[in-house]
């Protein structure tokens, strides 16, 4: 689905990810782990197509295409879909008004007629229902004023509806308690299918717990220095970033 | 300024003109002054000496308009009329003693006295003491000869004692010349009325608007406007207050749009001349191409206004790197024991928030118009009545500056 080669990042000079190899198939979910300022973020905000990132070397191939070619909103048509680590707010734009706007916009994309009311309300109704989410949130401005649990299932329930193909998730737990991390976690796996794939940016393990990645990278400086099964989360929780560092050096 | 002179002399012919000695007097006030120009102060970002370049003719002719409104001014001469209040024109009113002769009397703005010396149609309305009512007014300036032409349309609206209102007031232009649009309107507010004011003035690119709203408000009288100004070639809206007794209340809520190279000003001022009298002032502005827009709120607040509360706001969102706002809080305060707060900003649309929704799949323009359909919205909420607000926010969301910038 995406095949990322020597990715090269930089932002206001300082050079962030040096030379990230790494290809996700259909159906897989990887795991990107690291310490703080390693990249990861980073690396998600760069396949959404953040601005204030500049790629000096390497390429990205989405579904056959250049992705680094395409603007913001034509890859989040093309199925990319980020959860922000930090949600933006949107005070003044109804959170129900803004989902059938983003779905109406994709479906403009793809040639589809808008949605009609009665089949988006349908719609949000059974997805509000997989991430446990107030119907009063619906009705309220975007992200405005929301806790910080309700802000990351907002984010996951926006996914639900959007339905996308490949999803980025950026430290999606931080913030969350235990009961509101396996609604989220669940909400996620619910969307697993052998045609989509997820990439879960995170520092701890506890989010692995729940959403089982088939694959783990570690991050550091910028660099996958080690790759691996959902053991080496374990690992990496049991020994620290530190002594796996020091291994994959040694 | 022969013009003006010529068009003057040619109104002194009826007859039957009640109020002629009054509207001399006007137009004698305003030979003295002239039109000022950007050498005064209140003029100072807004000059409107550009109209004594203009070949003006009065036209105050009628058309034939048959729209669904419950009052018609074309022109500033009333066309239609269905609505259940006591109506008629300025002097019909001075002569049935409805409206005092104060309504016409002299004022330092030269454009007010320019418009009661023209004054020789109008309209004045009476809305009865506990009466409900809801009217909408169309302010029709036809210019089908193509000419440059000036149009002074005058309202005069008597509010009772506890008499509850909405007015829906919508300017609109029509035909190619070059208009010189003065209007004038009075509004008087008795003990306990309440009144809801929305204006919608729309865009205009051949017309130079300059408007004076003046409001009086007895005690606990409540004046609520929902000011709606779209692009023109040049406007220029004053709203005069008087809070003449203990509590009254006025909010004046406001929207301006303006792209290319209009020219929007807005310059409001509050007499808060007694005690426990409120004010609540929100203004908010979008700016395109080489636009520019002037917000000038003076709060006065008077020796005897003790208590006051007043709050004013101007929120300005530039579209383009070209545009210009000229924002300016005046407060003038004489009384110790008062609360005034004041704001204003300028700033562009978030770029986190623009990331965020094309992340969403929404293009540059989509998510744009998102935004300030949300930076909107917060004026139109205030308004109460449901139809009215959500015909406004489909009008005004239509009119949204495209944002050329990208």
């Amino acid at each position: 689905m995406i095949r990322i080669e020597n990715l090269h990042v930089e932002v206001d000079g300082n050079k962030i990810l040096n030379g990230i190899n790494l290809e996700v198939k259909a159906g897989e979910t990887h795991a990107i782990m690291g310490p703080n300022g390693s990249g990861k973020s980073t690396l998600a905000q760069v396949l959404a197509g953040h601005e204030d990132y500049d790629v000096t070397q390497g390429s990205v191939e989405y579904l056959g295409k250049d992705l680094l070619d395409m603007d913001v909103d034509e890859r989040a048509c093309k199925g990319i879909f980020l959860a922000f680590q930090y949600p933006v707010e949107l005070p003044g734009v109804n959170n129900t008004y803004f989902l059938k706007s983003a779905l109406n916009a994709q479906r403009k994309y793809h040639g589809e007629p808008e949605i009609d009311a009665m089949e988006f309300m349908e719609l949000i109704g059974d997805k509000i229902k997989l991430l446990n989410l107030k119907e009063s949130l619906l009705k309220r401005p975007v992200n405005f004023g929301f806790s910080g649990g309700e802000k990351k299932r907002n984010e996951i329930f926006q996914m639900a509806v959007l339905e996308p193909k490949l999803a980025l998730l950026d430290e999606t737990d931080s913030g969350l308690d235990i009961d509101a991390l396996r609604v989220v976690a669940g909400g996620v796996n619910a969307m697993r299918s052998n045609e989509n794939a997820t990439i879960v940016v995170t520092h701890y393990q506890r989010l692995l717990n729940y959403i089982v990645p088939d694959f783990v990278h570690v991050l550091v400086d910028g660099k996958i220095i080690n790759s691996g099964d959902k053991n080496l989360a374990l690992e990496l929780e049991e020994k620290g970033y530190d002594k796996i560092i020091e291994e994959a050096a040694g | 300024m022969e013009t003006f002179v010529k068009a003057f002399k040619d109104t002194l012919k009826s007859p039957e003109d009640e109020i002629e000695s009054l509207r001399t007097e006007a137009f004698e006030e305003f030979s003295k002054t002239g039109i000022p120009n950007n050498r005064h102060e209140y003029w100072k970002f807004s000059d409107p000496s550009v109209i004594l370049n203009l070949d003006l003719k009065l036209n105050d002719s009628l058309d034939d308009i048959d729209e669904d409104y419950d009052l018609i001014l074309c022109n500033g001469k009333i066309s239609k009329n269905k609505t259940k209040s006591r109506i008629g024109s300025i002097s019909e009113g001075i002569k049935k003693g409805d409206i005092s002769e104060k309504v016409l009397k002299i004022k330092e703005n030269p454009f007010i006295n320019l418009n009661s010396a023209f004054a020789i149609n109008g309209c004045y309305i009476n809305l009865e003491r506990n009466s409900t009512n809801e009217l909408r007014i169309l302010n029709l300036i036809t210019n089908n000869e193509e000419i440059e032409q000036a149009v002074y349309p005058k309202i005069v609206i008597i509010a009772e004692e506890n008499s509850n209102t909405t007015i829906l007031e919508e300017f609109r232009i029509s035909g190619k010349g070059t208009n010189f649009v003065n209007s004038a309107m009075n509004i008087l507010m008795a003990q306990g009325a309440n009144l809801e004011h929305i204006i919608l003035d729309d865009y205009a690119d051949n017309t130079y608007h300059i408007a004076n709203i003046a409001v009086e408000q007895k005690k606990d009288s409540n004046y609520v406007s929902h000011n709606f100004t779209i692009g023109k070639k040049f406007a220029r809206r004053d709203f005069n207050i008087e809070l003449t007794e203990t509590g009254a209340n006025c909010d004046l809520n406001g929207l301006y749009f303006a792209s290319n190279e209009e020219h929007i000003d807005h310059h409001t001022t509050i007499e808060h001349m007694e005690h426990n009298c409120t004010s609540n002032e929100h203004y908010k502005g979008i700016l395109d191409g080489k636009a520019i827009a002037v917000f000038n709120g003076r709060i006065h607040v008077h020796p005897e206004a003790q208590k006051t509360d007043a709050i004013q706001s101007n929120q300005n969102l530039l579209l383009s790197d070209d545009a210009i706002i000229h924002t300016k809080p005046e407060l003038e305060i004489y009384a110790d024991d008062v609360k005034c707060t004041h704001g204003a900003t300028v700033g562009q649309l978030d770029e986190n928030a623009m990331f965020y929704l094309k992340t969403r799949g929404l293009n540059q323009s989509e998510a744009k118009r998102l935004l300030m359909r949300a930076y909107v919205g917060e004026i139109i909420e205030k308004i109460t009545d449901d139809n009215i607000r959500k015909e406004m926010m489909g009008i005004v969301v239509k009119k949204l500056p495209k944002g050329t910038n990208d």
